[in-house]
């Protein structure tokens, strides 16, 4: 997906507890002109969030500690317009209606097309800038 | 041809009313035979008479159906909004008196820790234990019931983006695919390719396509079939319509199925909030969605959108 | 040596306020009762308290009221809102105002005590940071 160089590059955080996904992740994402910073857990991304500017956050669904939902529960607590796309490798349906009845923006099942999650990424920053707008 | 989309939109009876004043004023009613047989007998009688007049006829049943439609649609919302102050009011209040229900059974179990050390008949002892548990229990139930009515009540305004439906849909049916192939079901897929970009809520249209899709396939259980389908209906419409060949829904119940709580799963199996919130959310998004069944046979649900929002 | 944490709870409802006492105390957290916002600041003005367990919807002053005066009073305590209400609104409210947390009624003890800690953690964090603002370079 082409984006004008001019434009403000879209600042992605990918929150996984696996570092391989992460690292591929942050090489794959920022090549496609992405601003990619990473956290391996829950309470880390809400630490990063807190003092970073973010406008969208990829969010494993499997995750120790605290698991994804409730990361999403409480990043959407603080920062509701934050959007939160879930990367699930086999979640259940019934937890995917949770999830977005809870706002996260959309599922991507594991592995994924860099492509599709591009795109995905894309769509979720411009809903993120309609309500910033909207907001105003 | 016309009239077979007359038919077919209209079930089982349809009604051919002649305007009066022309030569033939006589009324066909048809009962599930085809309109060809109807056209023919017409065609002794004038065929441009007969045509002119479907086209008028159509006109009137299409407005006084979308009447019908909007009409419904503004009680339904009507009833959502009311439905939602009263949920998320009841829902406040419970939460107080649930709290000190949670916190006295915690209470309790501690108290039971220590009282364990004296000389105590351990069956009873055993009991108490899982009238306890039993008391967390259902405070987690009444627990999933409050916050899903709060949740149900808070208002998103939907954020319009343009939208490829059959792609969202894709997305959605792989995902559900892969839970339901376990049990031997398959899903169809029948995509109008020329479906143009649909202004609407992403996300907000997601749940309730997932929500259909998992009800389609809890019907279907084992070996069944449910079909996606999208078409364009209007110069400003489309419809998704989700189909299964399950057990169907009773008459008696198709117009209570969209209540919140509404539910024929065994108790603590589901709340019932989904169709009910999938209601409101088509609201949002200036759609309609309506269901037919036949029991034994199938249940449809058919979703439908506007492609662009006027200005509100 | 853990130091006790000492909570202040504050909630109108004087069952569930002396419950979540009793129940805190056996995590051997250290809790006591304020009815109102107002009992609270005048507690909060005098004792050293580290987290404050915070009900929404209390009469004048109501739960986000007083925390805007806990936060004018310039207190160090992490404040957490527990509300049997989900308005967003209010909720963010609270967090704007520099609330640690927010937590939705009912929510069992062992949930509440792991947010008080995360709370002492955090406060502990910012007083080391202010202690380390005052040595002279």
């Amino acid at each position: 997906m082409d984006t004008p160089v001019d434009t403000p590059k879209i600042r992605v955080l990918a929150v996984d507890d696996e570092t391989d996904f992460l690292e591929l992740f942050v090489k794959r994402f920022s090549k496609r002109n992405l601003d990619v910073s990473c956290a391996d857990n829950g309470l880390a991304a809400l630490e990063f969030l807190q003092d970073h500017t973010v406008d969208v956050v990829v969010l494993d669904v499997r995750m120790p500690k605290m698991d994804g939902l409730e990361a999403l529960k409480e990043i959407k607590k603080r920062h509701p317009l934050l959007e939160v796309i879930m990367l699930t490798g086999h979640g259940s349906v019934e937890s995917g209606i949770q999830g977005m009845s809870h706002g996260a923006y959309d599922y991507v099942m594991k592995p994924f097309k860099i492509d599709d999650l591009l795109f995905k990424i894309h769509k979720a920053y411009e809903r993120k800038v309609l309500n910033e707008t909207r907001a105003k | 041809m016309l009239g077979f989309g007359l038919s077919t939109r209209y079930g089982q009876a349809v009604h051919l009313v002649l305007v009066p004043g022309l030569a033939v004023s006589a009324c066909l009613t048809l009962v599930g035979e085809s309109v060809a047989s109807a056209a023919v007998t017409a065609l002794g009688l004038g065929a441009a008479v007969f045509m002119s007049s479907l086209l008028l006829c159509r006109k009137i049943d299409a407005a006084s159906e979308e009447k019908c439609q909007l009409d419904e649609q503004l009680i339904q919302s009507q009833k959502l909004a009311a439905m939602g102050e009263l949920s998320s009011g009841i829902a406040h209040e419970i939460n107080t008196p649930l709290a000190i229900i949670s916190q006295e059974s915690e209470w309790l179990r501690y108290l039971l820790k220590s009282l364990t050390t004296a000389p105590i008949d351990p069956d009873k002892a055993k009991e108490f234990a899982e009238s306890l548990d039993q008391i967390s229990l259902q405070v987690e139930r009444c627990r999933e019931i409050t916050h899903g009515m709060l949740n149900f009540a808070r208002k998103r305004d939907a954020v319009l983006q343009d939208t490829d439906i059959n792609q969202l849909l894709e997305d959605m049916v792989l995902w559900v695919e892969k839970e339901v192939q376990r049990n031997n079901c398959a899903i169809h897929r029948a995509y109008d390719p020329k479906l143009p970009l649909v202004a609407t809520d992403s996300p907000l249209l997601r749940q309730v396509v997932l929500n259909l899709l998992n009800n389609a396939a809890q019907a279907v259980e084992r070996d069944g079939e449910i079909t996606v389908a999208t078409t364009r209906t209007g110069s400003n419409a489309v419809s998704i319509e989700v189909r299964d060949n399950g057990c169907g829904i009773p008459k008696e119940n198709l117009d209570k199925i969209f209540n919140p709580f509404f539910t024929t799963k065994a108790p603590g199996k589901g709340t019932g909030l989904g169709l009910s919130i999938s209601l409101s959310i088509v609201a949002r998004l200036g759609g309609a969605l309506t269901a037919s069944s036949q029991p034994g046979e199938f249940t449809s649900f058919v979703l439908s959108l506007p492609i662009r929002r006027s200005a509100t | 040596m853990l130091e006790t944490i000492k909570t202040l709870v504050v909630d109108d409802d004087e069952r569930f306020a002396s419950n979540m006492v009793k129940l805190l105390r056996t995590q051997d957290i250290d809790a006591s009762v304020a009815p109102n916002g107002a009992v609270a600041l005048e507690i909060l003005a005098r004792e050293a308290i580290d987290v404050v367990l915070l009900d929404m919807k209390m009469p004048a002053p109501s739960g986000v009221e007083t925390m805007r005066r806990i936060r004018d009073l310039g207190s160090t305590a992490q404040v957490i809102f527990l509300t049997g209400h989900a308005s967003v609104d209010e909720a963010l409210a609270g967090l704007n105002l520099g609330a640690f947390d927010y937590v939705l009624k009912p929510a069992s003890t062992e949930m509440i005590v792991g947010k008080i800690k995360l709370a002492y953690a955090k406060k502990q964090k910012l007083s080391r940071k202010e202690t380390e603002k005052g040595d002279p370079a």
